[in-house]
């Protein structure tokens, strides 16, 4: 779809623009008070004027007041760009596609999911578009997932938090029954390391998935498989299945994680910066930024052509 | 002395491991045999009522019926060897592929909902043999590097373990079955 020539969704562009410039103006306004302010208060501390420092004050609460009066006309900014902009623009994709930006994938289907070996310690998801294409029934959100690590130092203890994912993680409905949970993830030295153990020495051998060796030379070296049936995990990943998540990988940034559970397929792709939100400081009508939004979007619907899923030949209709 | 003592029970131990991980590769490729003979059970099951419903419906296709009948009598016969199942196998999936051709020539029979629900359990049946066929090379391969490579060679002479040949792959190991060559061609 081309934005521009889209004239309903360019009506809705022009009409928050102008919510834009308040929020912008806003914020310009009650950055420059409160810095203002604080250089104020320093200055008339410095050369102790005190009717300076309480000039610096007043700006300093007008700043903030602003600041707050930015955000609530922020928040409506924000509403309005998701229901109508991100909406409309999903509409022109897929009609049956619709946004709920409060709601995301919940932790328990992100643990369950079994994408990350790592627990979360601090989990936020938000952004879930949803809808059905042909006969697979997909979701994806964005998710910011961490756990904490804690030191003891000569200063006490810190808390270092590391990042799981920080992206979106897509579901869709899969095209085959199975039973069994199938996993694959990224190969890294340590993973690498670990599956060498655990297929040299079973009793080391920490989960009760093993180690799927698969004859893919290039899928072996993305990824590692993981599975509670080896049959299955084969029955899943035919050799047109793996030669189109290499494609997959190929065309995302940074390896995904995959798995196959309860009749679904999760891919987690990992994301430099977060998608879906309105900018403040650039014109809405500059078609870029929304455009990036859609890219996603389409890439996130691409996956399932690319994966076959709408091939019901099998049992599952 | 303690250290010849030592040695000796490493080498023990070590000798143990690779007696212990070769019979447990030897084991698992049955096991992966044994995981094809399921499939191959459950593919011949659905013929009888795959070959009735064809019946009812098709008139001319005697010669590629007869010979789908022929094999399903075949694979009822329970003193198969492993490759004979194999051969009647790879034999039934080129004569139910030319049936279900012929049934384009059948509006009525391709309507039916129990012919498609014998299909695509057909289908499934053809991606899980695959499926299985694919482990049972794996557990081959890996027994083989295992006997093969040093020191598990020594103990393979010893056992007199032999290589197992994999099997070779089948045209839908190939390609992914897609439904328009299925149901349209």
């Amino acid at each position: 779809m081309d934005i521009q020539s889209n004239t309903s969704l360019q009506t809705i562009l022009v009409e928050l623009e102008g919510q834009r410039r308040l929020v912008s103006g806003l914020k310009t306004r009650s950055f420059l008070l409160a810095g203002g302010g604080v250089a104020f208060i320093a200055g008339g501390i410095y050369s102790g004027v005190v009717p300076v420092s309480i000039l610096g004050g007043i700006l300093l609460i007008v700043g903030i007041y602003f600041l707050s009066k930015a955000g609530k006309h922020f928040d409506e900014y924000r509403h309005a760009f998701k229901h109508q902009v991100i909406a409309a623009a999903l509409k022109s994709i897929d009609q049956s596609m619709e946004i709920d930006y409060h709601s995301g994938i919940s932790e328990q289907d992100f643990i369950s999911s079994q994408l990350f070996s790592q627990r979360p310690d601090r989990y936020s998801s938000q952004d879930q578009i949803y809808g059905t294409a042909g006969k697979t029934t997909f979701s994806f959100s964005e998710v910011h997932a961490e756990y904490k690590t804690v030191t003891q130092t000569k200063n006490g203890r810190q808390e270092h938090w590391h990042t799981i994912l920080k992206g979106i993680v897509f579901c869709a409905d899969f095209n085959k029954h199975f039973h069994g949970v199938t996993i694959v993830r990224p190969k890294d030295m340590g993973s690498a390391l670990g599956a060498w153990i655990s297929e040299k020495i079973p009793l080391f051998s920490a989960s009760s998935s093993d180690f799927v060796k698969l004859e893919s030379p290039e899928f072996n070296k993305k990824f590692l498989t993981y599975s509670t049936d080896q049959v299955e995990a084969r029955y899943i990943l035919t050799p047109a299945m793996m030669e189109r998540l290499c494609n997959l990988d190929d065309n995302s940034r940074y390896t995904i994680s995959v798995s196959f559970i309860g009749s679904q397929v999760f891919i987690a792709f990992p994301l430099d910066k977060d998608y879906f939100e309105p900018p403040v400081f650039k014109s809405l009508l500059d078609p870029k930024s929304l455009n990036e939004d859609l890219e996603v979007v389409r890439f996130m619907y691409g996956i399932i052509a690319e994966l076959d899923l709408n091939t019901r030949i099998w049992t599952k209709q | 002395m303690i250290v010849v003592a030592i040695v000796i029970v490493v080498l023990l131990i070590i000798g143990i491991g690779i007696y212990n991980s070769l019979i447990g590769k030897k084991n698992q490729v049955a096991n992966a045999f044994s995981a094809i003979d399921v499939m191959l059970k459950k593919r011949f099951d659905l013929l009888p009522n795959l070959i009735e419903t064809v019946k009812q419906y098709t008139t001319y296709e005697g010669d590629i019926l007869s010979k789908v009948v022929e094999l399903r009598s075949k694979a009822g016969s329970s003193n198969l060897s492993d490759h004979q199942k194999l051969d009647i196998d790879k034999q039934l999936s080129s004569g139910v592929r030319n049936l279900m051709l012929t049934v384009e020539n059948y509006p009525d029979l391709k309507a039916n909902q129990n012919f498609l629900n014998l299909q695509t359990t057909w289908t499934e049946s053809e991606e899980q043999i695959a499926a299985a066929r694919r482990n049972y090379n794996a557990a081959v391969t890996d027994y083989n590097d295992a006997i093969m490579m040093f020191p598990g060679s020594i103990f393979a002479g010893m056992l007199n373990y032999q290589q197992i040949a994999v099997l070779a792959n089948t045209e839908e190991e190939r390609k992914n079955i897609s439904a328009k060559e299925l149901f349209n061609s």
